[in-house]
C-alpha cells in the first residue's frame, strides 16, 4: 500500500494506527519537510522539530480532511512548531545594523551572499513566505494556505522582505 | 506592485532570459536599480547548501509514534465495537420474553409438586444463573469484537 498510496489514503491508514502509512508518508516529506525546517531555523532543533511535526501529524490524523491537500497542511504544522520555536529563544530578527558581513564575502561587490543570514534577517511571518515561495516554489495561493493569510498578505509579506533583502544584499 | 514583483520572483528564480522580463526592466528604473542584488539573492537561494536528511529518520518517527498510533488504532475500533454490540443487543428482548415465561412455566410445574417456598428457592436459582451467563456472554462482546479489529488490522497492514 505505501508505495502507490496517495498521501490521503496513507493519511487514512495512520488515522487507523498503521505505523507502516506514517514511515511511508515520512519517508515521502522527508527533504522538503527537513530543509523547510532547517532553513527557518536556521538549522537548530531540526530533528526535534521534525519528529514533534509528524507526532502532531500523528495525533491529528483522525481530524485530517482528506478534501484538503495532506502537504498543505503538514506544512500548517510544521510553520505553528516553527512559530513557537522562534518565540522560545532571544527576539529574532537579526537587525540589519548587526548584520555585517551578510551580503559580500572576499569583499568583492559581487561576490555570494548568504542565503542563511539573509533569512535569519527576516521576521518570521516574512521568512516563511519567503522559504515557502522562492525555495519551495509553491504557488502564492498554497503559501497562503499554509500561513492560514489571504492571498493579499503573502504578496505584501513577500513584497517587504525582498525589500529587505536587497537593503541587504546591497550592503 | 503586481508587475514589479513577478519581475523579482523571475529574477530571483534565475529566469533571466524572458521577453516580457527584459521589456519591463526596460522601462522601469526600479527594477533596474535592484536587479544586481536580486540576482544576487537568487544565486543565494540556488547555491544554498543543505545538509543531507539523517538517515533512519522515518524509523525513529515511527517508533516514537508507536502510543499515538495505538491510540488511533483504538479509537478506530470503536465504531466496530458499537455495531457489535448494537447487533447483540437486538434479540436481547425476546431472549428475556421468552426466559421470562419458560421461568414461569418452570415455577408453574414445580409449585404444583413442591412446597411454594422451595419452588421459589429453585426458579430464583435458575433465573440467577441465566443472568449471570447472559452478562458474562454481553460483557465478552466487546474484547471480542476489539480482537476482531485488532486481527483484521493486522492481516490488511502486514
Amino acid at each position: 500500500m505505501a508505495t502507490g498510496a496517495t498521501d490521503e489514503e496513507l493519511m487514512q491508514a495512520v488515522a487507523g494506527g498503521d505505523g507502516r502509512a506514517v514511515e511511508a508518508l515520512c519517508r515521502r516529506y522527508e527533504r522538503p519537510l527537513y530543509h523547510f525546517i532547517h532553513r527557518h531555523t536556521g538549522g537548530r532543533d531540526v530533528e526535534d522539530l521534525y519528529q514533534e511535526t509528524w507526532l502532531r501529524v500523528v495525533r491529528a490524523a483522525r481530524r485530517f480532511d482528506a478534501r484538503r491537500r495532506f502537504s498543505t497542511w503538514l506544512f500548517q504544522i510544521a510553520v505553528n512548531l516553527c512559530r513557537d520555536w522562534h518565540r522560545r529563544p532571544p527576539p529574532e530578527p537579526v537587525d540589519p545594523v548587526h548584520a555585517e558581513g551578510i551580503a559580500v564575502r572576499d569583499g568583492a561587490p559581487d561576490a555570494a551572499v548568504d542565503a542563511r543570514r539573509l533569512l535569519a534577517a527576516l521576521p518570521e511571518p516574512q521568512r516563511s513566505a519567503v522559504i515557502l515561495r522562492y525555495w519551495h516554489d509553491l504557488p502564492e495561493d498554497e503559501v497562503a494556505a499554509i500561513l492560514g493569510c489571504p492571498r493579499g498578505t503573502v504578496k505584501s509579506r513577500l513584497h517587504q522582505a525582498m525589500k529587505r533583502l536587497v537593503e541587504l544584499a546591497r550592503r | 506592485m503586481t508587475a514589479c514583483d513577478d519581475v523579482r520572483t523571475a529574477l530571483l528564480s534565475r529566469r533571466v532570459h524572458d521577453a516580457a522580463l527584459a521589456a519591463h526592466l526596460a522601462a522601469c528604473p526600479r527594477c533596474t536599480d535592484e536587479r544586481e542584488a536580486l540576482r544576487r539573492i537568487g544565486e543565494a537561494l540556488a547555491t544554498d547548501v543543505l545538509p543531507a536528511v539523517p538517515a533512519g529518520l522515518a524509523v525513529r518517527v515511527r517508533r516514537a509514534a508507536e502510543p499515538f498510533l495505538e491510540r488511533n488504532a483504538r479509537r478506530a475500533a470503536w465504531p466496530a465495537l458499537a455495531r457489535a454490540l448494537a447487533a447483540a443487543l437486538l434479540p436481547l428482548p425476546a431472549i428475556l420474553f421468552v426466559d421470562f415465561h419458560a421461568l414461569r412455566a418452570v415455577y408453574a410445574v414445580l409449585s404444583s409438586v413442591l412446597p411454594g417456598g422451595l419452588s421459589l428457592y429453585v426458579v430464583f436459582n435458575h433465573a440467577a444463573t441465566l443472568t449471570l451467563l447472559l452478562a458474562l456472554a454481553y460483557s465478552a462482546i466487546p474484547i471480542l469484537a476489539e480482537r476482531q479489529v485488532r486481527l483484521r488490522r493486522r492481516e490488511s497492514h502486514g
